[in-house]
């Protein structure tokens, strides 16, 4: 072969800054747009990108790629998997397109943020590559799931949710419009790829592929980790885009701003990855706990990026590790109970042999989960029979998570967990509610950008959610009937404790 | 009496796709109906509608003259999904391969004429920076077209523009070799910021990235200048280029053409859509007559540098007119 090497030609590529004359360099890169903080353009000569792929290599690997997982689709397709699938599998599946396939599509926008209006020729060529990558992601999350909509009408979630106001909707486009389709260049570059893909993206992606592995589901598991060998590559965008506003006396505009990434990005696992790990993969499937997960990839792996690159921990980061305790716990036990919001079925996932894996990940999950949320349910299901729980009344959702503000019950001091409590802010006369110290610090950052959102709970308060009843809410969610989840299991988990009541008598 | 509502009953592909009496193509599961943010006009993005980008999104996107129609009812007449367009274009960037490394065994680039490789510098290799601002721009409709399947079309359309500042980057490097002191890797920023031939390419490109409404942002850079640069730069130089012995430069051309071809048709459907509402008709005419001059201007500063090339400047011009008579707005 007579061909060059990349690293003879690959720097002349990526030299492509110019000096504007016709218009001026602010009008290129506005600051709304590009959020450089005033840098110019020569100061991002110096961004280098660790990951370096081009044209000619991106469009061979990504074909293989996709040969692979689309062919391995057919192959598996027949085999008809889900139906013989376990009911929490099949949750995550519904979950996850839900919640993610749309998003991605919308990702791509945010990397074509990075790739015009960044000021830096490097970081606008791999934001090329990370566009068709989301657009890789979006499309291929919406091929997969489109399989089983002839299963169930919660199928049509993978399209249809990120269009309604479900409340768990809300809370992942509250968040994903935050630090990627409603921020400039430097925020995409920072909070998406450095904080969100680094961090945590390999959480949902390597996380559940692990699972859907010893779930059976290869079909899954081969999309979910084709997917992260894109996320890892691209992720590496923001690295370089911290290094240069740290090394031009940016260092606490960059800390601030992976710092409300990272937790915003927590809030949302902590809702949707965490009870599917701990509560919806079938027990003889789990590889990790979402703990061990977080604590592996988040509190070690990525703790050591941060420092390495000359950021500092989050100052709440020992408030975040104690949050490993309490608040998935607490979005299952409410998304169970409010089963109807959401369009999969929840599995309660507290059979005996759940409830001692729980016990044994999260020591103390007992007397408190255990004793005061799970068991005076069953005591009741047991007395009167299985009802169709749902929350009596609106519950008080967080003004910057919006999800539910939750605490341990039955907590005392010196057990693990934390109280329930409101952190609550008074802002040019309203009042808002936030689940956390976190939460409330990051609307204080940036009043502007927050204070006109209203919360769901907000909108039933302020008479836009009509007629103001649990019918109306989940028709303002867009949740018909074939839609809204049910109990998975449909309280067939009740006879282990019926058996275990009968014998006790 | 009031009765219960049937639960909904499954369908056989997504209920935004049902109502239509036909299978939807893998094109249409994969790439429609997934632009949340363009469908709320006060507030795009779920933070309110007063953070920055929502009044950016409200001004040049919501706020555009180009309006009035459901642009998610667009479709790419291509139908080009991501893994076919990964499909294609490793199948060109193997063609491609193969022209680099059987030039290159043939010592091509020694045999090329001398006063040719002073050109290459000034006319060939700083085409980088016009490809790039193709790129950029293209990218700037990637995040504020109102729909979809608009976007998926800019997205292959940006990652095209890398195609070619790649090739060129490849071929500055490759030239380098043989040619040390020609200025190929040196020269191409001081050419792009001063050369004559440059500047119209360069002031209409700068001014096209600043054309923030998405609709003039789209006719400007689809109809009018990136139609002018490539016909300067695809089939002028690339003539110029055989008629003084480079037949490669020719050869990569015609393989990027075929990007054009795809981008002008994707254009001109989009245009067809849109003017489907006839108010559209006289905003996009208006567009083009703002955008013309400008490009035509440009044209000409860099085709009448192309050596003994004196056609180049009406050839060039003659194409884009022909292809904005293609999409009938008259």
């Amino acid at each position: 072969m007579a061909l060059l090497d990349r690293a003879e030609w690959y720097d002349i590529a990526r030299d492509t800054n110019w000096t504007p004359k016709y218009v001026t360099e602010d009008a290129l890169f506005p600051e709304e747009q590009s959020g450089t903080l005033g840098l110019p353009l020569e100061v991002w000569e110096s961004y280098d990108e660790p990951y370096k792929v081009t044209y000619r290599e991106y469009v061979r690997t990504q074909r293989e790629k996709d040969a692979g997982v689309y062919s391995v689709k057919a192959a598996l397709q027949r085999a008809n998997f889900l139906d013989q699938a376990e009911p929490g599998w099949v949750s995550i599946l519904k979950l996850h397109y839900g919640a993610f396939a749309t998003l991605e599509a919308m990702a791509s926008s945010a990397e074509s943020r990075m790739a015009r209006f960044g000021k830096a020729g490097g970081l606008r060529n791999m934001a090329t590559f990370g566009s068709l990558d989301e657009n890789r992601h979006g499309q291929i999350q919406l091929y997969f799931p489109h399989e089983h909509v002839h299963r169930s009408r919660q199928f049509d979630w993978a399209t249809k949710s990120m269009h309604t106001n479900e409340w768990a909707v809300v809370a992942a486009r509250h968040l994903f419009d935050d630090i990627m389709a409603g921020r400039d260049a430097v925020g995409v570059a920072l909070m998406l790829t450095f904080a969100f893909e680094t961090g945590f993206s390999n959480l949902q992606f390597l996380g559940l592929a692990a699972d859907a592995a010893q779930a059976g589901d290869i079909s899954f598991s081969n999309l979910a980790s084709s997917i992260q060998t894109d996320e890892a590559r691209h992720a590496q965008i923001g690295g370089p885009a911290v290094k240069i506003l740290i090394a031009n006396g940016k260092k606490a505009e960059a800390q601030r701003l992976v710092d409300i990434a990272i937790w915003r990005a927590w809030t949302l696992f902590a809702t949707v990855t965490g009870p599917s790990m701990d509560y919806y993969t079938p027990l003889d499937r789990r590889e990790k706990s979402f703990k061990e997960f977080m604590q592996e990839w988040v509190f070690g792996q990525f703790e050591r990026t941060l420092l390495d690159i000359g950021l500092e921990r989050p100052w709440y980061w020992d408030t975040m590790l104690a949050d490993l305790d309490t608040r998935h716990h607490g979005m299952h036990a409410g998304i169970w109970t409010f089963h109807k919001s959401v369009w999969w079925d929840v599995p309660p996932g507290i059979s005996r042999a759940e409830r001692a894996w729980l016990e044994e990940k999260y020591p103390g999950w007992e007397e408190t989960w255990g004793a005061h949320f799970w068991d005076p349910i069953i005591a009741r299901f047991l007395k009167d029979g299985p009802v169709d729980t749902v929350l009596p009344s609106m519950v008080q959702l967080c003004n910057m998570a919006q999800v539910p503000i939750t605490g341990t019950p039955g907590w005392a001091p010196g057990k693990t967990g934390r109280p329930l409590q409101d952190f609550p802010l008074e802002h040019e006369g309203r009042l808002y509610h936030f689940g956390s110290e976190v939460d409330r610090w990051i609307f204080q950052q940036d009043p502007d950008r927050y204070k006109d959102h209203l919360s769901v709970a907000d909108r039933m308060v302020a008479g836009m959610i009509q007629p103001p009843t649990l019918e109306g809410l989940l028709d303002y969610f867009s949740l018909k009937e074939g839609e809204q989840g049910e109990d998975a299991l449909k309280h067939s988990w009740l006879e282990e404790y019926r058996q275990d009541q009968a014998q006790a008598a | 009496m009031s009765t219960k509502p049937e639960p909904l009953k499954p369908l056989r592909t997504w209920s935004h796709l049902a109502g239509r009496r036909r299978r939807p193509s893998e094109y249409e599961i994969v790439s429609t109906n997934l632009m949340y943010d363009a469908k709320n006009a006060e507030s795009p993005f779920e933070l309110g509608p007063n953070i920055p980008l929502s009044k950016w999104f409200k001004k040049y996107r919501h706020g555009s003259p180009l309006t009035g129609r459901d642009w998610e009812e667009f479709r790419d007449p291509a139908e080009l999904t991501y893994r076919a367009y990964n499909i294609l274009q490793d199948g060109q960037e193997t063609y491609i391969e193969g022209l680099f490394d059987q030039h290159n065994e043939l010592r091509y680039d020694a045999g090329l004429d001398t006063a040719w490789v002073d050109v290459l510098p000034r006319l060939y290799t700083p085409a980088r920076y016009a490809f790039h601002t193709v790129q950029m721009a293209s990218h700037y409709l990637v995040q504020i077209v109102p729909s979809s399947t608009i976007r998926n079309c800019a997205t292959y359309q940006a990652a095209d523009a890398l195609r070619c500042v790649s090739h060129i980057a490849y071929r500055t490097a490759e030239v380098k070799k043989t040619y040390p002191d020609s200025g190929c890797g040196t020269a191409e920023c001081a050419a792009w910021e001063n050369d004559a031939a440059w500047q119209g390419f360069r002031a209409l490109m700068e001014k096209v990235l600043i054309a923030y409404d998405w609709g003039e942002s789209f006719v400007a850079l689809n109809l009018v200048a990136k139609p002018a640069m490539d016909e300067a730069l695809l089939r002028q130089l690339a003539a110029t280029g055989r008629r003084q012995g480079d037949s490669l430069l020719g050869l990569i051309a015609d393989t990027e053409y075929r990007d054009v071809q795809r981008s002008r048709t994707w254009s001109a459907a989009l245009v067809r859509f849109a003017i489907e509402r006839p108010e559209n008709l006289a905003v996009v005419r208006g567009w083009i007559e703002k955008w013309l001059p400008v490009a035509e201007q440009a044209i000409d500063a860099y085709c009448r540098a192309l050596p003994d090339s004196p056609e180049a400047t009406t050839t060039a011009t003659q194409a884009v007119h022909d292809f904005l008579r293609s999409l009938d707005l008259n």
